[in-house]
């Protein structure tokens, strides 16, 4: 019975995730590949080919796998060549295929692949290695689970449920019925979650199931009955019901309500058209129906049924329903008092019992073969019972045990993980905790550096502008010495030598009026002379003191040596003009110290850049603003092109500092202008 | 009978009071009687005009305008010497002699003072200074060509400009800033900027600049 279900979800699996898998590739070769590899699995899939040529298109689609890069879509690949080999019952491919596609999810950290492979595998042993098998799909169902944490995706629980449900058969079949009925309950629930119902009637079947060994039957009717109700949703709908009544009759037969169970076979029999396609089970059921009949005295048809049952499971070498049948058949026979006839039915069951290893079976066929041999042989069946019973028991146990193991192994690696982990996030703590203290260090290291070097620059601004007051002030004094002194030349000239020259001239020409020796006119001349040269003084002495210099002339002077100086020394020819309403006097120090600075620094900069051979500077006064302008003739430069140098930068800041604003324009080959403007607070008038 | 004269000559160097005596004491002894007093400084000079004053009055005071200041400083110039003595010697020609020939000076010494006589030494010869003397004497101003030169400046103008106007210009042309300006006249800023519009509309040239103002003023005579 299990095998029919067995087979079926493995075909929808198989169906599922096909439909699932829609690999969209945008790099070219990629999108080649994987044309060519959907090609070999669709030349595959198709049932027209032989198995030969099947399995070959699956082989050619692996090699040119082997060649692709991308691990996610690897492993969609790998899923879908395995699918294949599974329809072609290929199993052993079926599992190294996806022994590679797990690997291979782990590798890129795909839990939702990972899972995927682990219940795959799942479904490759549970054919045979019950407990292998049950490992694949607890650790399927651990990721399911963790997965759905934090996502409500229904494909997720749909998947999470069929491997649940996996798990609650695996479960049944080794006999641990509480663990199952829990799993079985959490599948329903899953799957009622996923709103996909395909799987309830086999979900409320093995509950059914679980739930006569509980000897539940009204339970478990109930069960079976959701499951046909569940069934008609979905196409399989007969084949279900078919199944469930089937289930039901032998839930009526284990409480001996043979009526009702005659009823539900006979029901489950009338499906004729299904059951002509399905031996088996039609066999089933004729062997069920027969084995009602016989067990409730009623032997209108018995043993005919059993051989009708007992000659197509017979043609069909469905070798468990043969095992049942022999041993319905040698149960009737002893009944009748034919022992030896018994234990010929008994003796075959045995045989093909001991064939597919199906030891429940075998149990049945010592029992009754000890009962139905002579004494001694039946010594011999019986020990042979009681040992295999025994050892059935100890198996089972053993299996509960691997399972509750697997079961806690896991656990105890989930702790083992969970520590690990606890122990990384300190680690990692740790290490950030360390690196911002050391990053926080290194600022705070940097920090002070350019605090000192920032303090370092301040200090030498200073102290350049120090000295560069102190040449202001040596100038000015030195100015002023100068005019003091010219002033009082001049006013010695003025007043004592041409006061005294002009007495001597009067004396001379009145001396002369009166002398009348023939050279007066000639001594007029020297008088005239005389004139002449007290006129000359007299200009010599308003030049000297006609201007008392204003101090900030001195500035200005600064300025033009500066100049000079440069222009000498780099053989350029200037030009410089001062607006003389300027008041530089009235000008704090740190403004002249800037302007002064800048003047250098473009200067320095045409020297060094722009071979010019001129160069023009100009100080106006417009709208309480000085406009300083430096023009040069040289080979300019793109301005955009330029990135700021140190001396640009200088310039800049010197005039931001002032309020100012400053501008270099330039084009190659037609020179440089730096125009650079200052306001200047208009100075408060005095009124007296 | 020799007309007699009483003389005072103010003036600080000793060689100029020579040449003042050597020029009248020739010819003009022949018709004057000429005593002459000196004085060399403000003290002294005022000193004689007041003895005169109480006394026999001079008849002529030859003055010079820089002269040491008095002791008690209310006397700093010649200017206020001579100002002194129209008081104290209202019938006393005065005549000024002075190195300075600049307008301004000599508006001012014409305006305070309205000697009989205006001499610029540098212009001045002994003839000159003789003619002066003589027609003074007879009740004739006489004054330097540069001073005349003044006058007719002025009349050519409709008008004239006050001391202070002609300061401001004279100060401007020299090339004092028009800050610098109270320095040098003793009024404000503001004071002044007003007065430069005014006179700029004056000469009908009321946005122009310095330089055209000075131009001007040049071309009018004012400098």
């Amino acid at each position: 019975m299990y095998k029919v279900f067995f087979q079926c979800i493995a075909t929808l699996f198989i169906l599922t995730i096909i439909g699932c898998n829609d690999p969209n590739q945008t790099i070219e070769s990629k999108e080649l590949k994987s044309n060519l590899i959907q090609s070999y699995i669709d030349e595959a899939k198709n049932k027209q080919n032989s198995k030969e040529e099947r399995r070959n298109n699956l082989e050619k689609a692996y090699g040119i796998y082997s060649t692709l890069n991308d691990n996610t879509f690897k492993v969609e690949k790998i899923q879908e060549i395995s699918f294949q080999y599974y329809a072609l019952k290929d199993y052993d491919k079926y599992r190294d295929m996806n022994e590679k596609a797990l690997k291979l999810s782990i590798s890129i950290n795909d839990s939702l692949n990972m899972a995927r492979s682990f219940a795959y595998l799942g479904i490759y042993h549970r054919r045979s290695e019950l407990d292998i098998a049950y490992k694949n799909f607890y650790e399927a169902e651990k990721i399911y689970a963790s997965l759905r944490d934090n996502n409500e995706s229904k494909e997720i629980a749909f998947d999470h449920g069929k491997v649940l449900i996996d798990m609650a058969r695996i479960l049944q079949r080794t006999k641990d019925y509480s663990e199952s009925e829990a799993v079985t309950i959490k599948a329903i629930e899953t799957f009622i979650h996923s709103e996909n119902e395909r799987y309830l009637p086999l979900s409320y079947t093995n509950l059914g199931l679980i739930t006569k060994y509980f000897e539940q039957y009204d339970k478990a009717i109930e069960f079976h009955l959701k499951a046909i109700e569940y069934a008609k949703k979905n196409n399989n709908e007969i084949s279900q019901t078919v199944a469930s009544y089937n289930n039901i009759g032998i839930v009526y037969k284990s409480q001996e309500k043979y009526d009702k169970a005659k009823e539900y076979f006979l029901k489950a029999l009338s499906f004729k058209d299904f059951l002509a396609k399905n031996p088996d089970r039609y066999a089933r059921l004729l062997d069920n129906l027969a084995h009602v009949n016989f067990l409730s005295n009623d032997m209108e048809n018995i043993p005919e049924l059993f051989f009708k049952a007992y000659k197509i499971r017979d043609s069909i070498n469905n070798k468990p329903g043969i095992i049942t049948n022999a041993l319905h058949l040698a149960e009737y026979y002893k009944t009748l008092g034919e022992d030896s006839i018994s234990s010929i039915y008994a003796i075959r069951a045995r045989d093909v019992a001991i064939d597919i290893s199906n030891n429940e079976e075998l149990l049945n066929a010592y029992q009754i073969l000890s009962e139905t041999s002579d004494s001694k042989e039946g010594l011999k069946y019986a020990q042979a019972h009681i040992k295999l019973d025994d050892s059935l028991e100890k198996q089972e146990r053993l299996f509960k045990d691997k399972f509750a193991r697997i079961r806690f192994e896991t656990k105890e690696i989930a702790e083992e993980n969970q520590q690990i982990s606890r122990e990384n996030q300190i680690l990692i703590i740790a290490i950030l905790g360390l690196t911002a203290l050391f990053l926080l260090g290194y600022i705070i290291f940097r920090q002070q550096q350019s605090n000192k070097e920032l303090l370092f620059a301040q200090t030498q601004q200073e102290s350049n502008e120090e000295i560069y007051r102190l040449l202001l002030n040596q100038q000015i004094k030195l100015e002023e010495g100068r005019q003091l002194e010219q002033q009082r030349m001049s006013e010695e000239l003025h007043d004592g030598v041409l006061g005294r020259l002009f007495g001597v001239r009067l004396s001379l020409d009145g001396i002369n009026q009166r002398a009348n020796d023939g050279f007066t006119e000639a001594r007029n001349k020297y008088i005239d002379e005389l004139k002449a040269i007290e006129k000359e003084i007299r200009l010599i002495s308003h030049d000297l003191g006609a201007e008392t210099l204003p101090s900030d002339v001195a500035y200005i002077d600064a300025v033009e040596n500066l100049i000079k100086d440069l222009c000498e020394v780099h053989k350029i020819t200037f030009e410089f003009n001062n607006d003389e309403d300027i008041d530089w006097e009235g000008i704090d120090d740190q403004k002249k110290v800037n302007f002064f600075r800048i003047l250098q620094e473009s200067m320095q900069n045409i020297f060094k850049h722009a071979h010019a051979d001129h160069i023009k500077i100009n100080f106006d006064y417009v709208d309480s603003t000085i406009n300083l302008t430096i023009l040069d003739d040289g080979i300019g430069f793109k301005a955009n092109k330029v990135k700021k140098g140190i001396g640009l930068k200088n310039i800049t800041s010197r005039v931001s500092q002032m309020n100012g604003e400053v501008q270099f324009l330039s084009n190659e080959g037609s020179g440089t202008t730096v125009s650079v403007r200052v306001p200047i607070a208009a100075k408060v008038e005095e009124v007296y | 009978m020799k007309k007699k004269l009483k003389v005072l000559m103010i003036d600080d160097h000793p060689m100029i009071i020579e040449g003042y005596k050597n020029t009248l004491l020739g010819e003009n002894q022949k018709e004057y009687q000429i005593k002459i007093d000196i004085a060399s400084n403000c003290d002294d000079a005022y000193a004689s005009i007041v003895k005169s004053s109480e006394t026999v009055p001079y008849d002529m005071l030859f003055v010079d305008i820089k002269l040491p200041p008095s002791s008690d400083g209310s006397i700093t110039s010649g200017e206020d010497l001579a100002k002194h003595a129209k008081e104290l010697l209202p019938k006393s020609k005065i005549i000024i002699l002075t190195m300075h020939r600049e307008d301004h000076r000599i508006h001012n010494i014409l305006k305070n003072i309205n000697p009989a006589g205006f001499l610029i030494k540098s212009d001045l010869t002994s003839s000159e200074l003789l003619l002066a003397f003589n027609n003074i004497l007879k009740g004739k101003a006489y004054y330097s060509a540069t001073v005349n030169d003044h006058f007719r400046k002025m009349m050519t103008n409709k008008f004239s400009l006050d001391e202070k106007n002609l300061k401001i210009l004279y100060h401007l042309s020299r090339g004092v800033k028009t800050k610098n300006l109270p320095n040098y006249v003793s009024l404000s800023l503001s004071a002044i900027e007003k007065r430069k519009n005014q006179i700029k509309e004056m000469f009908s040239i009321a946005k122009a600049d310095d330089q055209m103002l000075l131009e001007e003023a040049r071309k009018r005579g004012f400098i």
